[in-house]
């Protein structure tokens, strides 16, 4: 057997491994085998910026995510041979080879990004203008990493994960491939919130809990504040039925990429609204209009909530007063329990070794 | 004012035991502090929600799920103890003292006030001069302890903290809990203000009622680890020497022991 018909195995090796998936589980759209390379922990490189970048794909992460019957080439569509050379960004907006079935068109993004370029989170003001400190100004990413689905089982009750029975009933016909386990998360995961509250309320304060962020753009600790409600505290230990920042900052109805600020007419948290907002039939449906009134966002600072300032300020005079003067006491008093027949004035009256 | 089902002093063993808190009082405590515990377990979680205990106590009441609705019926028998133990406080008052000042005679707006002022929960004059005692012993001025009658000046504002603290937290918690319902006649800031008046004097109640109350009744040396006079309604006679100087002469002299009154510093 001479050395070119070695190369040849070898190359027809490598071939084989690409075109027939030798390279463990592959997801079902990945017809170029990209995982070859790509399920490898340790893919990764120094980029020209000097960044650590890392191109390790976590496939058990990947098929649980809305992309997995998205083909790899259709978001890096600059990548035409393999290996490849350095991907660009991909652009969320472009259209992909998916087509959206009620109106056969081809998916994109783009109706999103419009959204999110009109409101409050947008790098341009109305007039087109580029807002100031741009680079506080979420792109898709910031908000969404690689995002997975949480479905719902129905059967016996609602749980997270995928309800075999209700599957079942799916795959009598839609037999073909892990059609029909894709879209059954694709609904039933739409049916409840994409995310755990704490997730959401951890996204919006990746920037409104920054400190500098709120200094460079006036505003408030508003993460603080909503820590401080029953609406976080509730969810911090598990439930899902208090408000996170979405329930109060996104008009019902409208996409949670379109939220406005509170000047705006239409903005769920604009004064005017926010009696609706509070009153959606999920939440204080029964309440009056003057629910509204309550302050969400308290920071105590004396000029904006004066009220909560004052008393704040009460509560803990009287707390330290209370505490510090029965703390001292005991000390005292434990001190005297040692030194019992110390006192240095000894009156003629001091009859504590008399009965009376 | 101890009734005859209660001897003044119980003698077991060789031991004198002294008469406090009838049975009735003593269920009464246990529904306050068996209440306050749970308010305080179902509570506190939520207040400080990021410490590494909140999650373990709140999921071990319930979680979010079931603590709520505890914290919510355990405050409603606290109320229902507060204002059951008004209604008690006042019968006595009625029965011992106004109905006695009409059989005399002497029923008079003047003479019901003094009568009030005579309870023995009301602080009077020796509540002072005790304390002005206290600190000349605290602070080395004498060797002599301040001499307490049956209700000393710490005692008194033990007894007035939940009389301060219920009203305040009670209420509150009551609107918060029906804040739909209470929105269509109050402004929602006042909302704001009851979650305040809630939070911190719940806070202010658990601080005192834990280090001070405790220390005074089962943390100070000669009580540690547990005072029983919750539990027994009688007061050892160390306990009596120590806490209850004036009371405890007065009452051995009362029952012709006066022989027998030991020294108060030993």
């Amino acid at each position: 057997m001479g050395k070119s018909s070695f190369k040849t195995r070898v190359i027809l090796f490598f071939a084989a491994l690409l075109l027939f998936g030798a390279g463990g589980e592959t997801y079902a759209e990945d017809e170029l085998n990209c995982v070859l390379c790509h399920k490898h922990r340790g893919l990764s490189r120094i980029d020209e910026n000097g960044n650590f970048r890392l191109f390790y794909i976590n496939e058990a992460l990947f098929e649980e995510g809305p992309h997995v019957r998205v083909k790899c080439m259709d978001c890096h569509q600059d990548i035409s041979k393999i290996p490849h050379d350095p991907a660009k960004k991909v652009d969320c907006t472009t259209e992909c080879h998916l087509t959206e079935p009620s109106g056969q068109k081809k998916f994109s993004h783009k109706p999103v990004a419009d959204l999110l370029a009109k409101s409050v989170h947008g790098k341009l003001d109305a007039e087109g203008n580029a807002k100031e400190h741009q680079q506080d100004y979420p792109g898709c990413k910031d908000c969404h990493e690689e995002p997975l689905y949480r479905p719902l089982s129905f059967f016996k009750g609602k749980a997270p994960g995928i309800s075999e029975r209700g599957l079942s009933r799916c795959k009598t016909c839609h037999s073909t491939g892990n059609f029909a386990e894709s879209f059954y998360k694709h609904v039933t995961s739409r049916l409840q919130k994409m995310r755990k509250p704490t997730e959401i309320v951890g996204i919006c304060a990746k920037c409104h809990g920054d400190k500098g962020f709120q200094q460079r753009h006036d505003l408030d600790d508003v993460v603080t504040s909503y820590k401080e409600t029953f609406h976080y505290k509730a969810i911090r230990f598990g439930s899902e039925e208090t408000p996170d920042c979405m329930d109060c900052h996104v008009v019902k109805g409208e996409s949670v990429h379109f939220i406005e600020g509170q000047d705006s007419p239409t903005s769920a948290s604009n004064k005017q609204n926010v009696p609706t907002t509070c009153r959606t039939s999920e939440c204080h449906e029964k309440a009056g209009p003057k629910l509204a009134g309550f302050q969400v966002h308290v920071t105590y600072d004396k000029d904006k909530y004066p009220l909560q300032h004052y008393m704040l300020k009460f509560f803990t005079a009287l707390m330290a007063g209370v505490m510090y003067f029965f703390m001292v006491l005991i000390i005292l008093e434990l001190l005297r329990r040692l030194f019992p027949n110390f006192s240095f004035r000894k009156p003629p009256d001091d009859d504590h070794h008399s009965s009376k | 004012m101890a009734m005859p089902k209660y001897p003044i002093i119980c003698e077991r063993n060789g031991r004198r035991y002294f008469y406090r808190f009838s049975l009735h009082q003593r269920l009464q405590h246990i529904v306050l502090f068996t209440t306050v515990i749970t308010l305080s377990l179902t509570g506190f979680p939520l207040k400080y929600h990021d410490q590494p205990w909140a999650e373990p106590i709140y999921n071990a009441l319930g979680g979010i799920d079931h603590a709520p609705t505890i914290h919510r019926i355990v405050g409603s028998i606290l109320l229902g103890l507060f204002v059951y133990h008004t209604i008690y406080w006042m019968y006595l008052f009625y029965t011992r003292r106004v109905l006695r000042l009409k059989k005399e005679g002497r029923l008079t707006l003047g003479n019901i006030g003094r009568e009030f002022l005579a309870q023995e929960m009301v602080p009077n004059k020796k509540d002072f001069y005790d304390l002005i005692d206290m600190f000349k012993y605290l602070l080395y001025f004498t060797n002599r302890p301040p001499r307490y009658d049956r209700m000393s000046w710490k005692e008194k504002f033990d007894y007035y903290a939940p009389y301060w603290g219920i009203p305040i937290l009670g209420p509150a918690g009551f609107v918060l809990w029906w804040r739909d319902e209470f929105s269509h006649i109050l402004p929602g800031i006042a909302m704001n203000a009851f979650y305040i008046m809630h939070t911190d004097e719940a806070l202010l109640a658990a601080l005192f009622l834990f280090f001070v109350h405790w220390y005074n009744v089962h943390y100070s040396p000669e009580k540690f680890p547990l005072g029983t006079v919750f539990i027994t309604g009688y007061l050892t006679e160390a306990d009596m020497i120590h806490e209850h100087y004036a009371e405890y002469v007065r009452i051995m002299t009362e029952q012709g022991l006066q022989d027998e009154i030991k020294p108060q510093h030993h």
